[in-house]
């Protein structure tokens, strides 16, 4: 009897030896968006680097930076926009990056690099850039036109959503009147302010994440959201058209960032160096549906992906796209008239 | 004088855990949460050293009233339609036959064996301005075809009802099913109308079930969430949003502390002025009953 319990003692031990030995590989915790990245590239890195990858998901980088807030460690890879790369790196959360170790840098297309914060890449590298758009469905919109002026119309009443994010609201608005959406100014804001209120009378709500499923199930018949999002659902629901508004509109960038504390710095730039490689990025493109601006990989993409004009927006949009600047102090202007559109009726 | 202590302990010790647990995850946040109000912000989000009056000053926020006006009506409504919807049904699920109640009993636990988040997307596909009811009405010329049946504070009305139901049920159910039904009988034998001594002696006979029922359903309801997120619309904001809204997007924590120490202290009032009131009316049995 003891013997077989030795004997059982060993083979447990065995195989947690084995499982430990399964486990030494190491591993790389990654923290993004969600479908976000392409599983198959994610699996290819796992096998070209003998490593393990984790993928943790977050809806905003407001949850992302209050969970690094409340002090989550070990992750390695995070995706944050541009203006949250800027609050993190202005606290200290960021590493530098080591340039050395990503010798595919110079695959970024500089024409998107000029509208970037961090010129240098000196924390962070562009992911993907995208546009906020406006999206509707062809057939239930009549004489549609390209401008912020659609969420005036009263036919649309009560099937329209705006996103629920107090800088993108009020910079359309703002966009709308031919201002910056990074104004200070006060009588600019109270125009723009009076401008939502008129729009919020037309709106089904304000809404981040459901915006795109109800727009393919044709609960929303116009919505105001990021180009990546809508053209995914365009997959679903063919009568789902996009546009850039020609009073210009917000864009955005979501870099790769390594956070200050990361278990596997080097593995991390690794991942960087492997996403900006033409082939990544082009499969990236093709997956996500938002562009990763990636000069050499443009033209490994299909011929109907390089001729979307979301992806790709003629020379005079890019012109008027600006990019959502960090206010500082000066948020609390935005969360004030945020909080008073909220209220108003 | 032994025996007495012993018991005492005993009692001590079975209590413990329970208190710890209350103690640790109720008592101490809430202090936190209480103590942050007091506490300054930082521009990261942060929360800064030293002790300030600012946030507590912030609640006189003029764009608040509208929010919390709005928070209390929804919640006072919803209650009220629960109760009045779960005392008949409560009345009918002690008087049916045991087999009978098992059934119903089941069918009002049923919704609890799907995620609640499930259950509030359902009533999007429900409500949807393309589906079935939509059509349904518009059909019977019973609302326009441009009338939204979501994104509305009634919407979110109903939704809070539909949630919030079975857990008036429950105890009026339990409260019921204690009451004695000859006491009815009895007195209409004396000449009193059913409805008189539905009124005068069984909703009294279950005074005890219909506390608890409100507090399970007002209490929950002023801290709502999730319901207008999903289902309400720009002008059916709650206290809860705003709290979510306070801590993820404007990233001040003293703010959301502040609306939170709010929402706590409306709803410690109903709680203590409910427990005085059993206290005041039976002071023996109010431990006893509150067990229900």
């Amino acid at each position: 009897m003891t013997k077989k319990i030795l004997a059982a003692l060993a083979l447990a031990a065995a195989v947690a030896a084995l499982a430990g030995c399964a486990e030494q590989k190491p591993v790389l915790h990654v923290y993004t968006w969600s479908d976000y990245i392409k599983p198959e590239l994610v699996a290819q890195f796992e096998r070209e680097n003998n490593c393990k990858v984790v993928v943790d998901t977050y809806a905003s980088n407001e949850e992302m930076y209050a969970k690094f807030k409340a002090g989550a460690t070990g992750y390695d890879l995070l995706f944050p926009s541009s203006y949250m790369v800027k609050i993190m790196h202005d606290q200290g959360m960021l590493q530098k990056l080591n340039l050395d170790l990503i010798p595919n840098r110079r695959n970024v297309d500089p024409d998107y690099m000029k509208l970037a914060f961090d010129v240098d890449m000196d924390h962070s590298v562009p992911y993907t850039v995208t546009i906020t758009c406006l999206g509707y469905l062809g057939s239930k919109v009549s004489d549609f036109k390209p401008t912020w002026a659609m969420l005036d119309r009263e036919d649309l009443k009560d099937r329209m959503t705006m996103l629920n994010d107090h800088r993108e609201v009020i910079g359309v608005a703002l966009k709308y009147l031919g201002y910056s959406l990074n104004t200070l100014d006060d009588r600019e804001l109270a125009e723009a302010k009076d401008v939502v209120l008129r729009w919020k009378k037309n709106l089904a709500k304000f809404e981040n994440e459901q915006y795109k499923n109800g727009l393919a199930s044709g609960e929303f018949l116009l919505v105001h959201g990021y180009s990546g999002d809508l053209m995914l659902v365009q997959a679903e629901n063919d009568d789902i058209q996009i546009a850039v508004p020609e009073e210009g509109s917000q864009i955005n960038f979501d870099d790769m960032v390594i956070p200050v504390g990361a278990p596997q710095p080097e593995l991390a730039h690794k991942m960087i160096n492997f996403i900006l490689e033409p082939q990544s990025a082009a499969e990236l493109t093709e997956f996500i549906y938002f562009l990763c601006p990636n000069l050499p990989s443009y033209e490994l993409l299909a011929e109907e992906t390089r001729a979307d004009p979301i992806l790709f927006p003629p020379a005079d949009v890019v012109a008027k796209l600006e990019t959502l600047a960090d206010l500082g102090e000066n948020n609390a202007k935005y969360t004030k008239l945020w909080d008073e559109i909220k209220a108003g009726d | 004088m032994k025996a007495g202590r012993r018991r005492n302990l005993s009692e001590w010790l079975v209590t413990l855990p329970s208190l710890l647990w209350l103690l640790l995850l109720f008592l101490v946040p809430t202090v936190l949460v209480f103590a942050i109000t007091f506490k300054p912000a930082t521009p990261y989000g942060g929360i800064g050293d030293g002790w300030t009056l600012a946030t507590l000053r912030t609640l006189g926020n003029p764009n608040y009233p509208a929010i919390i006006w709005r928070t209390v009506w929804l919640s006072v409504v919803a209650t009220t339609l629960c109760i009045l919807l779960a005392t008949p049904m409560g009345y009918y699920m002690a008087r049916v036959s045991p087999a009978r109640r098992r059934l119903v009993l089941l069918l009002v636990i049923l919704p609890f064996w799907t995620s609640f988040l499930v259950r509030i997307f359902a009533w999007k596909v429900l409500l949807h301005p393309e589906g079935m009811l939509k059509h349904a009405l518009t059909f019977l010329g019973l609302i326009a075809p441009e009338t939204s049946l979501l994104y509305n504070a009634y919407a979110v009305l109903l939704v809070m009802i539909y949630t919030e139901l079975p857990f008036a049920i429950l105890p009026i159910y339990a409260a019921s099913e204690k009451f004695d039904f000859r006491l009815i009988e009895a007195a209409k034998d004396l000449g009193a109308t059913s409805f008189f001594a539905f009124r005068k002696i069984f909703l009294p006979g279950i005074r005890v079930g219909l506390l608890t029922a409100f507090l399970m359903v007002f209490i929950p309801s002023l801290g709502s969430y999730v319901i207008p997120d999903i289902v309400g619309g720009p002008t059916s904001e709650m206290l809860g949003n705003k709290i979510a809204q306070r801590t993820f997007v404007d990233r001040n924590l003293p703010h959301a502390a502040g609306l939170s120490a709010l929402l706590t202290v409306a709803v410690l009032i109903p709680m203590v002025a409910i427990t005085a009131l059993r206290r005041k009316e039976s002071p023996k049995d109010a431990l006893i009953e509150e067990g229900v």
